[in-house]
């Protein structure tokens, strides 16, 4: 390192002391920076919700023809070990199906993709969120705790006919949920 | 200070800057691939090498396991935007053939006399998918069943681009018509139905939606009600069923009679 | 002294220009999607105007200032006329030739892809050439800055690189590299398939190589600001930069951590691993600490004009500063946006804060208050403060020019604000039209009218800019004198090798581009059998 660059006196002081000035910010900032990372791991972790752990690839152009996207398939299905899946379509232009009924209450997994374009998934009020890229499955885990009704609007631009793609979902008492399992092994609202 | 200078370990800048950088990359990728994977809730990797393939992204095929398979003939159709984009002549020579026998219903210039819909025109991947249909039972109807199921899947494809080379001929039945029904103009967005021209060609075309303008009123209120029902099942993905329920019969029957008063040249190529 | 006038002013009349075109397409937007508006019968025209006015203000805007405002600070601190005018030039037509390619498609409807284009929607090949051109062009800019850096240092070796030009070329090395993710998308998955060449693409490949692109790219136009904060501000306002080093420090920081942290943009997509979304996490943190030494040094020197003006008191400086000076008005607007929006940037950066907020109307009130509202307030500021070394004419209108500042940064606020709260409440991003008579939708009306309304006082401030500019170009011959820029505190007389040359950070730069980005690029590349087929859109 060059010694030109050190000025001479009351300049040096200065020169100094400007160098401290900046580095104590830059290590604060640095700390503050470590607390937000580490506050958001541990939020993570222990609250809330993390990104999808497995990639799954999936060929679009056959799920309305067989496989886990037939439409039959779609809806929520209770697994033996007590838990939800609910298997959604999102397509030009709405969701199938585009009536959803969940428990309150329960291990919920959400598993949906998309046949044609790049959609957006996302439970209004809540912090179900993903998007929907066709050749690959979008997985999500969920619980609820109260009932009530929230919308499900694509949140990506697919097409001209984007502004229509808006879906619902109920979420119902626990018993009530199981009563309709009962009836029909893939439950929704379509037909209300 | 030359470039030897500071790409060596006894300069401040250059071991700084890597040796954080490389802290950085290692501490995240620490974090990432091995101790998050094991803190996820349902931990459903077969061991650590897999946990770390799988937070690298490395995929695996969906697995269709216990899926309930429809009882039902299902639409095997698979349309993308590109087919029939650029037919041969010889193809449409040979669909003009085939589709002499066609014209005791929907005309000799695909214009129908009767309810059967107007072919002329119409966008060759939906004459494709409606015909494939018919043969394989995904849509039954009594009279185009028959017609259908000797057809090989070339003779379909002519057909289809015969049709589609046809000109777009004003309506056959044209009504009076007011003012275009909210409905159709701009859907109902809550109900999870987008405008009809977004997929029936007036503002774009969504492949196998065919264009409307000029079909016969009772048509396609007979449709409407038949996706309505579920007696007719060959949208994929249930996207027309979804959208006629949600329809109410007034509103049903308001896009019938808009579409079959509207000109035929109003909708994309 | 500049010398290269009319390619400079080229640039900032085109940049200007398109983007008071795509201002007022801009307000049209936000009016009839509101409840101010019926809907649209054809909401084609919603995508229309979105995609143009996402693709002038993300592509065509910044680079034009940035390649106008690099030719002035090339002449001006190397003391030299610009070496390779005739290839300024060409890239300045490239610009346009691509400009007007990219967007008579758009015009027509045959492109409404929207600036980010993500595929299987396709639309015609020629806007996406057109934006293929556009950024050659810019490619030329970067090769002409490290050109003429080369011939100063030829005849200054160990001189230190001036300050802004060290940052100017720092930008173009950020800007050059990551403009090679979209050109990859464009030119392997895009365009084959437009031309209709090939029918099929990986999704999710698109989407990985866009984010190369779109985080970075925001650093690209977000340095002139900065530029303007450390070497314009403090000079315009009568201070000195607090800390050369530091201000040095802060875009070599720029140039290696803006990069390799795209993948946040693709938090909530399913094609990407989990443990690559934390390492981008990670580093995201890491690049909020060059604004934050920056937030810092600027204050810090905008402090000492305080004090040399007579300022007391550990607040009392502030009153002393000269408010009635347009530049210092901009950079304090700048600060309190960048405030805001840069505490929204640390949520949108967290991945579980992300889900809450990802694709609703929070994002693009994000954006446009960082971008629209901190960056560009600066661009308005550079062009204020560069017009009459220019135009060669006596430009002084300050009151109209603080009016149109204070437009700007209320019009910004009063749009933004509302448009995070409603994002909040949940609405999605890119629709033509809401239901706002639907009871869990009718909410969120109001705050959506109130910023259509900020939209329009957006718009009545973009005019006024565009008329001050206008103007000063026809005032009195007057010449203004050599084109200066802030001096330090203390001058180096030297400077570290490191903070004078960029191997060491372009080589960071692209090793930590190859570790976060190589594995998820090459996987889904070498393919998983998971093309789709396009889709086509457009009449």
């Amino acid at each position: 390192m060059s010694d030109q660059s050190r000025p001479s006196g009351v300049h040096q002081l200065a020169h100094d002391l400007i160098e401290r000035v900046e580095r104590r910010w830059a290590s604060l900032s640095i700390a503050v920076i470590v607390l937000l990372a580490l506050l958001a791991a541990f939020a993570g972790i222990h609250r809330a919700t993390m990104p999808q752990s497995i990639v799954e690839t999936i060929e679009p152009r056959i799920i309305h023809m067989q496989g886990e996207f037939v439409e039959t398939n779609l809806g929520s299905a209770v697994e033996a070990d007590g838990s939800v899946t609910v298997r959604a379509v999102g397509q030009e232009y709405s969701f199938n199906p585009s009536c959803i009924v969940v428990p309150t209450d329960t291990p919920i997994t959400f598993r949906a993709t998309s046949p044609d374009v790049i959609h957006g998934f996302m439970i209004e009020g809540t912090n179900i969120n993903t998007m929907l890229v066709p050749g690959y499955v979008s997985v999500l885990p969920a619980r609820f705790d109260k009932p009530g009704e929230r919308l499900m609007p694509c949140h990506e631009f697919c097409g001209v006919g984007h502004e229509g793609m808006w879906a619902r979902v109920r979420v119902i008492d626990k018993q009530e949920f199981q009563k309709l399992a009962a009836q029909q092994p893939r439950v929704t609202c379509d037909q209300q | 200070m030359s470039a030897d200078q500071i790409f060596s370990w006894k300069n401040r800048w250059f071991a700084g800057s890597v040796g954080i950088t490389a802290g950085l990359l290692v501490a995240s990728a620490l974090g990432g691939f091995i101790v998050l994977p094991y803190l996820y809730p349902n931990f459903e990797f077969r061991g650590a090498w897999d946990a770390i393939c799988s937070a690298a992204g490395i995929a695996r095929a969906s697995s269709s396991a216990n899926a309930i398979q429809p009882d039902y003939k299902i639409s095997t159709v698979s349309l993308t935007s590109d087919m029939f984009m650029r037919p041969s002549p010889e193809a449409i020579g040979r669909g003009a053939t085939l589709a002499q026998q066609c014209a005791i219903c929907h005309g000799p210039t695909g214009i129908s006399r009767a309810d059967s819909p107007n072919l002329s025109g119409q966008y060759a991947a939906v004459i494709y998918k409606q015909l494939v249909d018919f043969k394989t039972g995904a849509r039954v109807n009594a009279v185009m069943t028959p017609f259908a199921a000797p057809l090989s899947d070339q003779d379909m494809r002519d057909i289809a681009v015969y049709y589609a080379y046809l000109p777009r001929l004003p309506a056959y039945h044209p009504e009076q018509s007011a003012q275009p029904p909210n409905v159709v103009i701009y859907g109902a967005p809550m109900r999870g139905i987008a405008p009809c021209g977004s997929c029936h060609g007036t503002l774009d075309n969504k492949a196998g939606s065919p264009w409307l303008e000029g079909q016969a009123a009772a048509y396609i209120k007979a449709q409407l009600g038949a996706f309505a029902s579920g007696a007719r099942r060959n949208d994929s993905g249930g996207l027309m069923r979804n959208i006629a329920r949600r329809m109410t019969p007034e509103e049903i029957d308001q896009a019938a009679r808009y579409y079959s008063s509207r000109p035929s040249f109003m909708t994309t190529q | 002294m500049i010398s290269s006038r009319r390619l400079i002013i080229a640039h900032f009349w085109l940049a200007f220009a398109v983007f008071g075109l795509a201002l007022l397409l801009g307000a049209w937007q936000m009016l009839v999607r509101s409840p101010l508006h019926n809907w649209l019968s054809d909401p084609e025209w919603y995508y229309r105007s979105l995609t143009a006015h996402g693709t002038v203000m993300a592509y065509a805007l910044p680079t034009l200032v940035a390649m106008g405002f690099g030719y002035a600070i090339t002449e001006s601190t190397l003391d030299q006329p610009l070496v390779g005018k005739r290839w300024a030039w060409a890239g300045f037509g490239l610009i346009v030739v691509g400009a007007v390619m990219a967007l008579i498609p758009v015009a027509l409807g045959r492109a409404s892809v929207l600036y980010t284009f993500y595929p299987p929607l396709i639309g015609s090949p020629f806007y996406y050439i057109g934006v293929v051109l556009v950024v050659v062009g810019s490619w030329i800019w970067v090769a002409l800055m490290s050109v003429n850096l080369g011939v100063w240092k030829k005849r200054h070796p160990h001189a230190p690189i001036p300050l802004a030009m060290f940052a100017n070329v720092a930008g173009s090395y950020l800007w050059a590299w990551t403009s090679l993710g979209a050109a990859l998308e464009l030119l392997f998955q895009i365009i084959p398939v437009a031309l209709g060449w090939k029918s099929t693409l990986d999704a999710g490949l698109a989407r990985i190589l866009f984010s190369w692109t779109l985080h970075a790219i925001v650093y690209f136009w977000l340095i002139p600001t900065y530029i303007a904060y450390y070497t314009i501000v403090p000079r315009a306002i009568g201070g000195r930069v607090y800390s050369d080093t530091m201000a040095r420090i802060s875009f070599v920081l720029f140039l290696v951590v803006a990069m390799p942290i795209g993948i946040h943009h693709t938090f909530m997509d399913p094609q990407v691993g989990a443990g690559f979304k934390f390492i981008h996490s990670i580093f995201t943190a890491a690049v909020a600490v060059p604004t934050l030494l920056t937030v810092f040094t600027i204050c810090a020197s905008v402090e000492v004009a305080g004090r040399l003006r007579g300022g007391r008191g550990v607040f009392g400086w502030i009153g002393a500063l000269p408010w009635k000076n347009p530049i210092m008005l901009a950079v304090a607007f700048s600060f309190v946006m960048l405030g805001f929006g840069g505490a929204g940037g640390l949520i949108n950066m967290s991945y579980q804060l992300d889900t809450t907020v990802h694709n609703t109307q929070w994002i693009t009130g994000h954006f446009h208050l960082i971008f629209g509202g901190a960056i560009v307030i600066m661009y308005f500021a550079i062009a204020y403060d560069l017009w009459p070394h220019l135009t060669g004419r006596n430009f002084s209108n300050d009151r109209l020019m603080r009016a149109q500042l204070w437009l700007w940064f209320i019009g910004m606020m009063v749009t933004t604000f509302p448009w995070h709260w409603v994002g909040i409440l949940g609405m999605p991003r890119r629709m033509a039209f809401y239901d706002f008579s639907d009871p869990a939708i009718s909410p969120q009306g109001i705050y959506v009218t109130v910023s259509a309304i900020g939209a329009l006082i957006l718009l009545a401030s973009g005019l006024l800019f565009l008329f001050i500019l206008a103007t000063g170009q026809r005032a009195a011959p007057m010449e203004a004198g050599a084109y200066t820029f802030a001096r330090a505190v203390h001058e180096p007389a030297a400077v570290p090798a490191p903070l004078n040359g960029y191997a060491l950070w372009v080589t960071l730069m692209i090793a930590l581009t190859i570790t976060n980005y190589g594995f998820p690029i090459v996987r889904l590349a070498s393919g998983y059998g998971t093309n789709v087929p396009a889709v086509y859109v457009g009449r």
